[in-house]
């Protein structure tokens, strides 16, 4: 009864800690139209999962490297604007999901189920997850708060913020490596595949509502954290996966503000 | 004296192997308020683009204000084409006008910023915009806000780039009368030949290579403004052709 308390309790930081990083980098993301890409890298991680699972180390090490390692290639790639940028993302995509597949194959004796980083397990965040979630969102929100006004003068038009000397290829770079991070802090709770929805849908619908785009942010973390909280306790009491529920959710809350814009 | 703003010297760009620009030569003067026109293709927005240093020359030599582009990005004030806006962004009449501002080392807005605002705000009668949402304007009032951007860097010298595109008569009327009362150089492309009639000393002729004529505003005058784009275009060609 202990134990289930104690992973239900980390299950809630899990929430909390996710809710900040989906309210500023996932509001980031939104604004730059960069969900294909940090799908990129998402998917892509998959192979330093594989490859740590392999040679036998942190599977958190692994996957931060690999990410890291997509993001200042796809940094470099979209701010040279390259002519088959749309290919490269999707080929970057398929390799690193095949890399961990394969490295994955070639481990002698793994019997962990694959489903636990595709999909997630809320509910088995261990106490170390929680302080890389930490220092992750610490470190987004010191970003964003530095950087606030020049992000934002990229994001609305790059060419002006050229022209201010507005250092946009460091911005974009430190930009999509503060993704990668947030995509490996996210592996364990919601998985490489449900990430993208999860850091998408709750800036969207504060977007609706936000005059500014500080708003945006602090209205992504509270709908953000009821979405993944109501998600968890309908898992709990109906026994179902904590993950999937959380996304059913977010598609519902994204349907109906989605369905308000239209109207 | 007159002091040059802007010395273009045996200027060529290339995307790739075709030339955009080709032994471009001109000097722009201090004050001086020029209309560039011309053909789609024809390398206005690449001029403008080297004026501002976001593209290199393939050869030749551009100086603003004596200084190469990079280093004279603070005199120059810039409202680019109306096009790749990212409108998604909840972002404040005000917080676009600031990003004017900003500098690779200024992060946060100060007093004088805001004493700038207001100041270019009243001077565009912009005042009651300030705290609308940009994606919520018209076009007319938010080419004004980017207009104000672009002013609130105090700049010697001011580049528009189509700056009345997809905005109604009244509204470019309107962005007309605040060019010609601003005391700076001018550097207005448009493919709207109306910019002729609006009080500009000189007219580049920009396709490839670059055509300047003194009087064609004045011969449009008494030609009633009568001139089609096209025929313009031809008159033009044939001129500079012989």
């Amino acid at each position: 009864m202990g134990e289930m308390l104690h992973f239900f309790a980390n299950s809630f930081f899990a929430a909390a800690l996710l809710s900040v990083a989906i309210g500023v980098v996932g509001s980031l993301m939104l604004i730059n139209r960069y969900n294909y890409l940090a799908a990129s890298i998402a998917h892509g991680s998959y192979g330093g999962v594989g490859m740590a699972l392999y040679l036998g180390s942190s599977i958190l090490l692994g996957a931060t490297l690999f990410a890291v390692a997509l993001a200042l290639l796809l940094a470099f790639m979209t701010y040279r604007r390259h002519r088959h940028l749309d290919i490269f993302i999707g080929v970057l995509w398929a390799v690193g999901m095949s890399i961990g597949i394969i490295f994955t194959d070639l481990t002698p004796g793994y019997t962990t189920d694959l489903l636990s980083y595709l999909f997630g397990d809320i509910l088995m965040i261990p106490n170390s997850d929680l302080w890389f979630m930490g220092a992750v969102d610490l470190l987004a929100t010191l970003f964003l708060s530095v950087f606030y006004h020049q992000l934002l003068a990229i994001a609305y038009d790059k060419e002006f913020a050229l022209t201010r000397s507005v250092p946009v290829a460091l911005l974009h770079t430190c930009t999509l490596l503060l993704i990668a991070l947030t995509i490996v802090m996210s592996i364990r709770s919601i998985g490489l595949i449900l990430v993208i929805a999860l850091f998408s849908i709750p800036p969207y619908i504060a977007e609706r509502f936000a005059k500014n785009f500080w708003q945006m942010v602090l209205l992504s973390v509270p709908i953000a954290f009821f979405i993944i909280a109501s998600g968890l306790t309908i898992a709990y009491y109906l026994d179902i996966s904590a993950t999937a529920t959380i996304i059913l959710l977010a598609a519902l809350a994204f349907s109906i503000t989605f369905l308000q814009g239209e109207r | 004296m007159r002091l040059p703003a802007v010395e273009v010297r045996r200027l060529y760009f290339r995307y790739d192997k075709e030339y955009v620009l080709e032994d471009v030569t001109a000097t722009i003067w201090d004050q001086e308020y020029i209309a560039i026109i011309g053909p789609n293709g024809g390398g206005k927005s690449t001029f403008i683009r080297l004026l501002l240093g976001l593209v290199q020359p393939t050869k030749g030599e551009i100086l603003l204000y004596n200084k190469p582009p990079l280093q004279a990005r603070h005199l120059v004030g810039y409202l680019p084409q109306n096009v790749n806006f990212n409108l998604e962004i909840p972002l404040l009449a005000r917080e676009v006008i600031l990003q004017g501002r900003l500098g690779p080392k200024k992060f946060r807005f100060d007093a004088t910023d805001y004493k700038l605002l207001a100041q270019v705000a009243k001077e565009l009668e912009i005042d009651t915009l300030l705290d609308k949402k940009i994606a919520n304007l018209s076009g007319g009032e938010r080419q004004r806000v980017l207009l104000a951007r672009a002013l609130i860097t105090k700049p010697k010298l001011l580049i528009l780039d189509e700056p009345t595109a997809a905005v109604d008569i009244n509204a470019q009327k309107r962005i007309y009368a605040i060019l010609k009362t601003l005391k700076m150089t001018k550097i207005v492309i448009s493919h709207d030949i109306n910019i002729l009639l609006e009080g500009v000393d000189r007219v580049f002729y920009l396709n490839r290579r670059l055509f300047i004529h003194e009087n064609i505003p004045l011969k449009l005058k008494n030609n009633g403004g009568h001139f089609c784009e096209m025929e313009l275009f031809e008159e033009l060609k044939r001129r500079c052709d012989g």
